[in-house]
């Protein structure tokens, strides 16, 4: 403002009075424009928005009273004179009352007009200033309000649920998502709510409320809103401070954290199964080695060489579990290299025949196999399909009657490579078959007695044919013998 | 420990694991016991049927996790069954560090047995708990 100069404009009809003042102001580091009549005046008032206007009372198309109206109209706060020499009291009241800052008699002495001038603009400056003051009050509440529903907004889309109590336990903001977790529909602003909630969560809110000085400390717990890992939430409540200090409320963040505890729950399961599965065999290794050990028992050179021969096979069976164990922790974490190329399934189910050839002689089995020309390849990993084929061959020798046979065939289904696996072997009752493919399952009966296994097998072969978008399919009979059809999708 | 003059007592043995089933009978008979072997719940009940044992001593998981548990139930609601001694047998203590009892109230309310042991078993231990419940129900 210091800066740029005051505008004036000067409305007067006699020319002489035009020219002489505006050449005074502008000496006197105005900006001046000029009118000669009212009506051009009130036009370029309202045009530009001058600081100061020096009307004159009398001119001839328009009077100066009216000429003030309008202007002040157009522009109320252009600080505005009235200039006349038929001057009257009462013209001056008029004046002022209709807005005119004060009344300028005429003739004026040089002074006397800078004097009343600079009053004027220092009003002129007084007023923008206020206005500008006003502006931003104005805008800074728009703000406010803007950022108060934006702040609403956000809460209200957390997917955490929160709400705050005063520190007479009454509910003062809540979202939709915490009303969701607690389940209290008909809640309102207002209410005491301790007593409603679930008790886990009130005890903690009273806990800090308990203590009237403010500590910045938060206490959370885990709760279960619905029972068996139905909805589990993390609740952490945290005190609100006043401005001056003390406690003024709490406020409680609650999480969902039922995926992570279902995953927990899964985990630990599958850690005591796994640790029930190690231990039995360990205990059964200690136990004929203190049976051998015992001088008590009297057993013989016979009974020893069969004791030790039998723990032998349960450590290796230990072994055999460990390793499968390892794979499959490997799978899970997707830590295993893989290197996939493009595979004959057919070239890899026959080297698996011919590499347990041993076995098959063993208990006199047949293979007859039927692979079809010109198979589609499937890239994978080969270590991966051999284990799994290896699995699945390794169970029809396993659980196959002696002199029994197996039956072979690849072949194209669709987009599957299709592997068909059929054994003459003990087979299965349908509840048997329905938890084949669970990490440690065997079935249990007179004919797997002497076979042993980690219960692992198929519960690879199922995540190496599922890590692959394949698929692994089981009919059996008990006591006729299993089919096992392997679909592994092939790569066009 | 049992007295050779008398009938000796016969225990139903239950297990699904081939080894540490043959291990305990033998330990059992080496006490004096007669042994009699049954390796699933439903073979198990049919043959405490049919045996009419003077002691249960049963393996805790076998097909199911509770296997066990829902065998001495069985048994401690049959007529007879409720009168001899049920003991169960685990593997898990060693391994999760779980203590298995029956002493506190709520224990022996919904744990149907007289005893745990820890596999394998100390089969001194276990026979001088045996004749210590025979001694009590023969009072």
């Amino acid at each position: 403002m210091e800066d740029t100069k005051p505008k004036v404009i000067i409305i007067d009809d006699e020319k002489g009075l035009r020219i002489g003042t505006q050449r005074l102001l502008q000496s006197e580091n105005f900006d001046v424009d000029t009118a000669e009549n009212g009506l051009t005046g009130i036009q370029m008032a309202k045009d530009i928005d001058y600081d100061l206007a020096i009307i004159d009372l009398k001119m001839p198309d328009i009077d100066g009273i009216s000429v003030l109206k309008e202007i002040k109209k157009a522009r109320p706060n252009t600080v505005c004179f009235i200039a006349t020499a038929y001057a009257s009291y009462d013209t001056a009241i008029e004046a002022t009352k209709l807005g005119a800052f004060t009344y300028i008699p005429k003739p004026f002495t040089p002074e006397e007009l800078l004097r009343n001038l600079n009053a004027g603009y220092e009003r002129r400056l007084l007023i923008l200033e206020s206005e500008r003051l006003k502006r931003e009050r104005e805008e800074r509440l728009l703000e406010l309000a803007f950022e108060k529903s934006r702040l609403n907004t956000i809460v209200n889309s957390l997917a955490d649920g929160v709400f705050v109590v005063n520190k007479d336990g009454e509910l003062v903001l809540f979202n939709p998502a915490a009303i969701k977790f607690i389940e209290l529909n008909d809640i309102i602003l207002g209410e005491r709510i301790l007593g409603i909630l679930p008790p886990k969560i009130s005890e903690l809110i009273e806990k800090i409320l308990g203590n009237p000085a403010f500590e910045n400390k938060t206490l959370s717990a885990e709760v279960e809103l619905k029972p068996d890992r139905g909805l589990v939430v993390e609740i952490k409540c945290s005190p609100v401070p006043h401005p001056d200090g003390s406690l003024a409320g709490v406020v409680a963040v609650l999480s969902n954290i039922t995926e992570t505890k279902k995953i927990e729950y899964v985990k630990s399961q599958f850690v005591s199964m796994v640790a029930h599965e190690l231990k039995t065999p360990m205990a059964a290794v200690l136990g004929f080695l203190n049976i051998i050990l015992n001088p008590e028992l009297k057993t013989t050179a016979e009974q020893q060489a069969d004791y030790l021969n039998r723990s032998r096979n349960r450590l290796q069976g230990l072994v055999e579990m460990v390793n499968d164990l390892l794979d499959i922790s490997r799978m899970e974490m997707k830590t295993k290299q893989r290197e996939l190329k493009e595979l004959n399934i057919g070239e890899i189910v026959k080297g698996t025949v011919d590499f347990l050839e041993l076995e098959l002689k063993k208990k006199g089995i047949t293979v007859t196999s039927k692979y079809q020309e010109n198979l589609p390849v499937f890239k994978a990993d080969n270590n991966e399909v051999t284990r799994l084929f290896t699995n699945i061959i390794g169970n029809a020798i396993k659980y196959n009657k002696d002199n029994g046979t197996i039956d072979v065939e690849v072949y194209t289904n669709k987009n599957y490579i299709v592997t068909r696996i059929a054994d003459t072997g003990i087979g299965m009752k349908p509840e048997d078959k329905a938890k084949l493919f669970s990490e440690f399952f065997r079935v249990k009966n007179e004919y797997t007695r002497s076979i042993s296994g980690t219960g692992l097998g198929l519960s690879i072969v199922k995540r190496i044919a599922e890590s692959y978008s394949g698929r692994i399919e089981v009919e059996s009979e008990y006591t006729k013998g299993s089919t096992f059809t392997i679909y592994l999708p092939f790569t066009k | 420990m049992s007295d050779t003059t008398k009938t000796p007592k016969k225990i139903l043995l239950v297990d699904d694991d081939y080894d540490l089933l043959e291990q305990n009978r033998m330990l059992l008979e080496s006490k004096g016991y007669t042994v009699v072997t049954a390796d699933s719940v439903e073979s198990a009940w049919k043959t405490f049927k049919e045996e009419k044992p003077d002691a249960a001593v049963l393996d805790l998981i076998m097909e199911e996790h509770d296997s066990g548990f829902i065998l001495a139930h069985k048994i401690k609601r049959d007529a007879y069954g409720k009168t001899i001694p049920v003991f169960l047998l685990t593997s898990a203590t060693m391994v999760t560090g779980m203590k298995f009892g029956v002493t506190t109230g709520e224990e022996k309310e919904w744990i149907n047995c007289d005893a745990w042991f820890n596999k394998p078993i100390n089969i001194d231990e276990l026979s001088t708990k045996l004749e210590e419940c025979f001694e009590t129900r023969s009072m």
